[in-house]
């Protein structure tokens, strides 16, 4: 058999490759759907944040919602998915297209999101449902484009406080009601720890997987500064940050009550806290959730208070949540179902008092914490009504979230452009106040503006 | 070997002499039935093996975020990652890594290997614990291991030290200590797979120079040094290549150990890749940062290539 020459088969291996290339660089949004819309079309979406085996309870309940929402739809097959939103893993799967139709997200990623084209317009669906109207319009402001369409639904939001032990603080000679309000009330609390509480860290802050940078922000919006200005083109970090970092510093190096442990993620902080080894730490109420819940903290012993503030005070607070991430590549039948998971999911328990009674009593049988205080996703009225229901099934010590709920902080939201690589880039600047005495913060600061402001610049391109 | 000036022309004239290709009696003669075996591999090989890798030159060239259409942005990319201010010092972690494995983490395989061969009795069970911490998926041993780092004086290590009046150290806690604690723990866990390596190239050194070198009076150091060492040698420049190439490419180390830091003392360039593309969505930098990274190890390689043949040939 004749061989092939060495030119032949480099053309022909150059012909395939070039192919190959050709093939991957196709548009990978090319099958945009274009299917009219048809609300009795048989139709299949998968819904995220499934509870993992780990959590039966949560299991059997979120599975019993699934049938409960496909007996009420029957044209609507739905599969359950695990898949929950990780900041590390997000955008890979995000852009391999391996999401469910729909899943919770952090609602930090709003502004990008609509900005790349990674949310569909959800308009026309929820207009459809009726589901805009009673929205929290502070929420809404957060899932919207200039142009007033909507791309999300915002749900679970939250504003950063403050967690604190309240057994820890008994025995401190604290009184465990009445959480910190300031960053001077902070630093004289962790004292008082150290001094009568061995074995304990304090006061905590969490450093790594963005969260040093988020709670850095936080801290810098008590103390009524800013990280980015308000349209998300430059990097503002002042005076105010300087000192949030100066007092870390001083707290770590001069009080040494941080304890020795400076590499914490929310997860690994939640941890912590729920083995009686934290006494303060920047949290949201749901930190109440997972350690009650899932690591068996006393819930005789958490105390929530709201972010203590600096300066004259009533600087605010930061606010998040999460966002329901619709499928920018499913069909219009396929999003408008994936809608009304999420309204008969998450909403329908805020208009249909049978429906909030069922959801609070399958909650309080499998011990979840039920009337969490945080900032509804609806309006207030709304959500007032709703309380007003299910007020017998709250097993939430409510008179332990006193010092958050009775706050009226302004809400201020989180820097608009690239929030998530912004928070990165500024984990290493609290870590190296808190590893390294002789840090100069000032530098740190000037360093860190230059660092997002290029974040800034490459989101912007 | 170059051929001689006489046999060039003659190569050459073969070369005109060539009959052009039939392509019936190709066909016929089974070279169609070739190809069309050889099709599937090439084309699997193509897309899977090389597929990603054209495709991660294109994107270093482009914005995308795989939904919209993608944008070609010139050298931008490129720039943007040259200009990084963290790059340095991702760049300067990761030759710090190296080093440090390469002087501590490189011997001890060889030592262990040397040791294991030249026991008399049990050196099976010896094998067989050397090779241990290849078996504790990585995951779960650097788990294992950030218990044992805890910065607490009740931390694992800090409390065996603290017997002998040591510590407590912060290993990871400590912009200085936490790459060398990261070290460390890739120490523990390459060198049973290493070893094992060794293990059975030293099968092969011929027990007849051992037993000369012994009944000329050699000691146990001085077969190492003159018999074990100089057989080895192959395969040890094989294996600092890898290693050299591995260690350049750490990632899930000071990924789950620190994330990076703190400070930014553990980040290294493979982290950086993935925050880039995983945590930014900025896959256009990541491979962009990625392809200098390919440039630099290929550099690397092929430096390393020349100067150790010449002293594989010494």
């Amino acid at each position: 058999m004749p061989k092939l020459s060495r030119r032949q088969v480099l053309v022909a291996g150059s012909v395939g490759a070039a192919a190959m290339a050709t093939a991957g660089c196709s548009d990978p949004g090319g099958d945009a759907a274009t299917e009219a819309l048809d609300p009795s079309a048989k139709v299949s979406i998968s819904v995220g944040d499934q509870p993992t085996e780990d959590k039966p309870d949560q299991l059997a309940a979120f599975n019993k919602r699934i049938e409960e929402f496909k007996a009420a739809n029957q044209n609507i097959a739905v599969e359950a998915s695990p898949e929950k939103w990780e900041a590390q893993t997000f955008q890979a799967k995000l852009a391999g297209g391996t999401l469910p139709t729909v899943m919770g997200v952090s609602l930090t990623y709003s502004h990008e999101l609509i900005e790349n084209g990674q949310l569909p317009d959800m308009t026309p669906y929820l207009d459809e449902l009726g589901l805009v109207a009673d929205l929290n319009p502070l929420a809404l402001d957060n899932a919207k484009d200039d142009g007033g369409k909507i791309y999300t639904i915002p749900t679970g939001l939250f504003s950063v406080g403050i967690a604190y032990n309240r057994a820890i603080f008994a025995k401190a000679g604290l009184d465990p009601d009445t959480p910190p309000a300031t960053w001077e009330d902070v630093r004289a609390f962790a004292r008082q720890i150290k001094a009568k509480v061995g074995g304990v860290t304090p006061y905590a802050q969490m450093t790594t997987n963005n969260t040093g940078g988020w709670m850095l922000t936080t801290m810098t919006y008590s103390l009524g500064g800013r990280v980015q200005n308000d349209a998300g083109t430059e990097a503002v970090m002042g005076q105010q940050t300087i000192d949030a970092l100066q007092l870390l510093h001083d707290m770590r190096w001069g009080d040494d009550t941080m304890g020795r442990e400076f590499l914490y993620d929310q997860e690994a902080v939640r941890q912590a806290f729920a083995g009686g080894t934290i006494g303060m730490v920047l949290q949201a109420p749901d930190c109440y959730f997972t350690v009650v819940k899932d690591y068996g903290f006393d819930p005789a012993d958490y105390g929530q208070g709201a972010l203590p503030q600096g300066g004259a005070g009533g600087n605010g607070t930061l606010t998040g949540g999460t966002l329901k991430l619709f499928d920018a590549k499913a069909t219009p039948n396929q999003l408008l179902a994936a809608a009304k998971w999420i309204k008969f999911y998450d909403f329908d328990k805020y208009y249909d008092q049978a429906a909030a009674l069922a959801d609070a009593e399958s909650n309080a049988a499998n011990n979840s914490p039920v009337g969490l205080p945080g900032l509804p996703p609806v309006s207030q009225a709304v959500y007032d009504r709703y309380l007003g229901w299910i007020k017998p099934h709250i097993n939430v010590p409510l008179e332990q979230f006193t010092g958050y709920t009775a706050a009226t902080l302004p809400l201020i939201a989180e820097p608009p452009a690239g929030t998530q690589q912004t928070y990165a880039a500024l984990d290493p600047v609290v870590q190296q106040i808190l590893t390294d005495e002789g840090a100069d913060i000032v530098r740190a600061v000037a360093d860190a503006n230059a660092t997002v402001k290029g974040i800034i610049d490459q989101a912007a391109r | 070997m170059s051929a001689t000036p006489e046999a060039a022309p003659a190569a050459r004239a073969r070369r005109r002499a060539r009959p052009r290709v039939n392509l019936t009696r190709w066909a016929k003669g089974g070279g169609l039935h070739a190809v069309l075996f050889a099709v599937p591999v090439v084309v699997v090989y193509l897309y899977f093996s090389w597929g990603p890798v054209v495709q991660g030159l294109v994107f270093s060239f482009q914005k995308t975020n795989l939904i919209r259409p993608a944008e070609w942005v010139g050298w931008s990319n490129f720039e943007y990652v040259l200009g990084d201010p963290g790059l340095v010092q991702a760049s300067l972690n990761t030759a710090y890594f190296a080093l440090l494995a390469l002087v501590f983490g490189f011997p001890i395989p060889i030592i262990l290997a040397v040791l294991v061969t030249e026991l008399r009795k049990y050196d099976t069970l010896y094998n067989a614990l050397a090779y241990l911490p290849a078996v504790i998926p990585p995951v779960a041993a650097i788990l294992l291991w950030k218990f044992f780092y805890d910065p607490d004086s009740t931390g694992l290590f800090n409390s065996v030290l603290g017997w002998f009046g040591l510590g407590p150290y912060p290993w990871l806690n400590d912009s200085s200590s936490a790459m060398p604690s990261i070290v460390l723990y890739a120490t523990w866990a390459g060198a049973g797979s290493t070893a094992i390596i060794y293990i059975a190239a030293l099968a092969t050194v011929r027990t007849e120079l051992y037993e000369a070198a012994e009944i000329d009076g050699a000691g146990i150091w001085r077969r190492i040094w003159h018999i074990t060492l100089p057989q080895l040698r192959g395969v040890i420049f094989v294996m600092m290549l890898l290693q050299l190439i591995g260690t350049f490419q750490i990632f899930s180390e000071p990924f789950l150990f620190t994330g990076g830091g703190p400070n930014n003392a553990t980040q290294t360039i493979l982290l950086k890749i993935y925050n880039y593309a995983f945590v930014n969505g900025d896959f256009g930098a990541a491979t962009a940062l990625s392809v200098l990274l390919a440039l630099a190890l290929g550099l690397l390689s092929a430096v390393y290539y020349f100067v150790t043949r010449k002293w594989s040939a010494a």
